[in-house]
């Protein structure tokens, strides 16, 4: 798994390539730690070529969901890929997230 | 109560080897992977199609657990035949005439319950056929015989809590567990009186995250939903479908949560419209399982080979 993290304004967008599994998903939560702070508390996490995510990965999801919305933010989702979307579906973490067509329009609706 | 269900009383993790199962591959990561099917009718033969894919991968199945149709699919698996055979097997059990026979007594009781008198045993269609095919497969097999672990889970019908059977009859268990509300009646053995386990949790994660399993793979079904609502058949089955699917999510989601280690998740994808009883299509079913299932393979072997690598590190 690798990680393509750039900024837009406020907004921190984190490409995740690859797949979050029990063994990856440690560096996913400890890079989403790092990057959430008060001064940053949006972001998006870009899924156009994120693979699969098992249950280690959604907990890690939801974990930086809470924290960015305790600060005030929110941790959005942009381009899930069919496999992913159904384990969220499954899950029912689609009911909890916002999910956006694309990394640009996930970026704008916190203009909204 | 039925001293073969059990709800908290299940062998603490490590308390016994597998049954059979074992492999060199669970020798060398020491993860106990679990297999859950969950409900879904004929479609469960997708659970074939996923121990195909993991047999030729050569990893082994240290835990089976199945709730209503994936019960019966999940206890002829772990009899440990080779895969022609137990698909030959579930071809036999699961047909469209185990409910062409209606119970015409129950249907009058339903109409005109004063005069024939209703009560919890109602089910418009007769089990005969039912049981009659689940003896002629099982006979008096039992569930602590079967080769790979097997839990079966039901649902108690006065109180609603899940029952996870890992001991008796494998005829009673799967029996109980697939009483799917109005069309068989519930079954009643041993004291106390179960209903389909889809009713609990339609997919059954619980009891393998509480055997200690440390993969967890998980085939789930959502539900159909009904073309047409045009008979009280079809619209409890709405009813049922719409219960069914939220609340195997919201099951789901808790399992998510709460594991120690990996669900894998594995929805298999039918393009073709799977009914009730279309038996004729689980060569079909079983392949989209395989296919379901290669998809998740980089995965799996990455988490096995972690496994492998911890215990390189230990030593």
């Amino acid at each position: 798994m690798k990680f393509d993290v750039s900024h837009d304004g406020a907004v921190c967008i984190v490409k995740v390539i690859g797949s979050i599994d029990g063994t990856t998903s440690q560096e996913l939560q400890d890079t989403l730690g790092k990057l959430l702070g008060p001064d940053r508390k949006n972001m998006v996490i870009d899924c156009t070529e994120l693979s699969y995510t098992s249950s280690a990965g959604l907990r890690v999801l939801l974990g930086g969901v809470k924290d960015s919305r305790r600060m005030g933010g929110d941790l959005r989702l942009a381009a899930v890929q069919a496999g992913v979307r159904k384990v969220l579906s499954l899950s029912g973490f689609d009911s909890i997230l916002k999910i956006y067509p694309d990394a640009s329009v996930a970026t704008q609706s916190f203009a909204a | 109560m039925n001293p073969h269900a059990h709800t908290s009383s299940l062998p603490p993790e490590g308390a016994g080897p597998p049954r059979g199962g074992s492999s060199a591959v669970t020798m060398q990561t020491k993860k106990r992977i679990a297999v859950v099917i969950g409900a879904g009718s004929v479609k469960c033969a997708a659970g074939i199609g996923l121990a195909k894919v993991l047999a030729r991968e050569g990893i082994a199945i240290d835990l089976l657990v199945g709730a209503s149709g994936g019960s019966m699919f999940a206890a002829v698996m772990a009899q440990g035949l080779p895969h022609e055979e137990t698909t030959e097997l579930v071809s036999q059990l699961w047909t469209r005439d185990l409910t062409s026979q209606r119970d015409n007594r129950a249907m009058l009781s339903a109409l005109l319950p004063r005069m024939f008198g209703f009560d919890e045993k109602f089910g418009m269609k007769s089990d005969a056929l039912v049981m009659q095919r689940l003896q002629a497969v099982f006979g008096n097999s039992r569930i602590e015989g079967t080769k790979t672990q097997l839990l079966i889970t039901a649902t108690d019908f006065h109180t609603g809590e899940q029952v996870v059977f890992s001991r008796g009859k494998l005829t009673d268990a799967i029996r109980a567990s697939i009483s799917i509300p109005f069309i068989f009646k519930p079954w009643t053995f041993d004291g106390r009186t179960y209903i389909d386990g889809f009713m609990s949790d339609p997919l059954p994660v619980g009891p393998a995250v509480r055997e200690g399993a440390d993969i967890i793979i998980a085939m789930g079904f959502d539900s159909p939903m009904q073309e047409n609502i045009s008979s009280p058949t079809r619209f409890a089955f709405q009813l049922s479908s719409i219960m069914n699917n939220n609340l195997q999510r919201a099951r789901f989601a808790f399992h998510n949560a709460a594991h120690h280690g990996e669900v894998i998740a594995i929805v298999p994808e039918f393009e073709q419209r799977v009914r009730l009883f279309d038996t004729a299509k689980i060569p079909y079913i079983i392949e989209e399982g395989e296919r379901a299932t290669e998809a998740i393979l980089p995965q799996l072997h990455r988490m096995l080979a972690q496994g492998e690598r911890s215990l390189a590190a230990v030593a």
